[in-house]
């Protein structure tokens, strides 16, 4: 007998076969039925995970260095090990969040105590934006206060 | 703190204690976040899993919150109240298959907290009909109050760290129950989902991914976490709920209208069918139950009556048939004892009259 088709998210036996033709290359996804259930096989964001698993060919081996997590792993599972493999995967992800996600950088909130980078580079910009006001209109007590808070937010922004 | 007790305690979604609203069901927000430093569940070792089970449960019990609430450890229930969980939507299928996953639930049942599910912790806030706002402002407070007792795991670029990329940035999850019978006896659901699919929003059925739509109930929610703030993927959700829920009541109106007499003997029959049936199976149930949600909100039904509609779909549901019988029940057993207790709730129910909405 041979050997049954393995789920492209998991180890089970696969038992839905999507095909997908994209410029004239026919991409194959299997996945098990759990699998297929579980991200809807209708659910658009299902087929570009897929897509991506698919497409993203051999990759060099990368492994977290924290919790020994594999790229090899994450074509199996579709999930990351631990939140240290953000940072080891980060780059490969790219193209998949791209694509599952349509943008790349966080813009909401941060956990009590944490600025986060991009709020702190707007408030940078406007500090800016004020000073050279300021200056303009000879306001240099003003100019002064904000010039301190542009130094102080540049530090916060260098690279720790 | 047991199942039990969750079963006997009165809540907004059973009872009538929140505003109970025609067209959306329920709102629901759902945030993912884990611990720093500590492996996702699926990749954790078993000692790591109950170092994360045990370091998240005492956090939530500290917070008022959850002060006299439930502590629920999945491997010391049995499969029939795992399932009831799931029924009244307190914890997902996922985490009732394991045995390493544990739930804290507020003593009102409104906030719900999985624990080693796919992220660390699943917080969840859940309120009778449309409060998007109200719900989103529980839910951050009770992120911020653990994000205060617990160390969580952040990127400055990335935002919240998830185990699978289609969490990642503000783990935000916001949905809305929907009661679309309308758009569903009209033909035009179909054209509805591929509009809200094709805006980036998610429609599951009533029990979440990969579940039917019975009794035409549908949840829709945001897909992308990353890139939009939390405000921006609420007001995305808000302005398209409105607008189902617009539509909704058009095609109701419609149909109303325009089959007269056929409109409301369609609701009427299926109150007679639910009155006097000896057996019924959960979906019949549910699709029967939908007609009599649709007469309370057309006006054909007082609408004091809704509440009781929205428990026998909780109540009807096959692990709440069982609970309430007391014992393990065959698939004609529990049709049986569907129809005894829709029978017992609905015999004072009044004639249907014409619609006035």
């Amino acid at each position: 007998m041979s050997q049954p088709i393995k789920c492209s998210l998991c180890e089970e036996a696969a038992t839905v076969h999507l095909s997908q033709v994209v410029h004239g290359k026919v991409t194959k996804v299997h996945l098990c039925e759990a699998c297929a259930q579980k991200g809807g096989a209708t659910d658009p964001a299902v087929f570009q995970l897929a897509d991506a698993l698919t497409a993203a060919a051999p990759a060099p081996a990368l492994t977290c260095p924290q919790c020994g997590f594999t790229d090899l792993d994450f074509r199996k599972r579709g999930r990351l090990g631990c939140p240290s493999c953000w940072e080891t995967f980060g780059d490969a992800l790219g193209g998949l969040l791209g694509k599952v996600q349509h943008e790349v950088a966080h813009v909401g909130r941060a956990p009590a105590g944490i600025v986060p980078a991009g709020q702190l580079r707007r408030r940078l910009e406007v500090a800016r934006q004020a000073m050279t006001k300021a200056i303009s209109v000879e306001d240099y007590e003003a100019a002064a206060r904000l010039r301190d808070e542009v130094a102080s937010l540049e530090q916060q922004l260098l690279p720790s | 703190m047991s199942v039990e007790d969750i079963l006997a305690a009165e809540n907004e979604l059973t009872h009538l204690l929140g505003a109970q609203q025609a067209v959306v069901l329920s709102t629901r927000i759902r945030l993912a976040r884990n611990l720093d430093g500590l492996p996702f569940p699926g990749w954790a070792k078993v000692p790591q899993r109950k170092e994360i089970a045990d370091r998240c449960i005492t956090a939530l019990e500290g917070l008022a919150k959850f002060r006299r609430g439930h502590v629920l450890r999945m491997g010391e229930l049995d499969d029939r109240d795992r399932l009831v969980l799931v029924e009244r939507h307190l914890v997902s299928k996922e985490l009732a298959a394991g045995k390493s996953g544990a739930a804290v639930i507020s003593r009102d049942q409104t906030c719900s907290v999985m624990v080693n599910e796919e992220d660390h912790l699943r917080i969840q806030v859940v309120k009778a009909g449309w409060h998007l706002r109200g719900t989103w402002h529980i839910a951050e407070q009770l992120d911020d109050a653990l994000g205060g007792s617990l160390k969580l795991a952040f990127s400055d670029r990335l935002g919240y760290l998830t185990a699978c990329p289609t969490n990642v940035g503000t783990g935000l999850r916001a949905s809305a129950m929907v009661h679309l019978p309308g758009l569903c006896l009209a033909g035009h659901i179909e054209k509805v989902t591929r509009a809200l699919n094709q805006d980036g929003l998610a429609v599951r059925g009533w029990l979440g991914e990969g579940t039917e739509a019975a009794g035409n109930i549908f949840q829709i929610s945001n897909q992308q976490t990353l890139g939009l703030s939390e405000e921006a993927i609420l007001k995305h959700l808000g302005g398209w709920i409105k607008n189902v829920v617009e539509q909704e009541w058009n095609a109701r109106r419609k149909l109303a209208q325009e089959e007269g007499e056929k409109f409301v003997d369609r609701l009427a029959r299926s109150l007679g069918v639910l009155r006097s049936a000896r057996l019924l199976t959960s979906s019949e149930a549910m699709n029967m139950l939908s007609h009599l949600r649709l007469a309370c909100d057309m006006g054909c039904l007082p609408e004091a009556r809704r509440h009781l509609v929205d428990r026998l779909m909780i109540e009807g549901q096959p692990a709440h048939v069982q609970a309430r019988a007391g014992q393990e029940l065959d698939s004609d057993g529990r049709d049986c004892r569907r129809a005894a207790v829709v029978r017992e709730a609905l015999k004072n129910f009044p004639e249907l009259t014409a619609p006035t909405a």
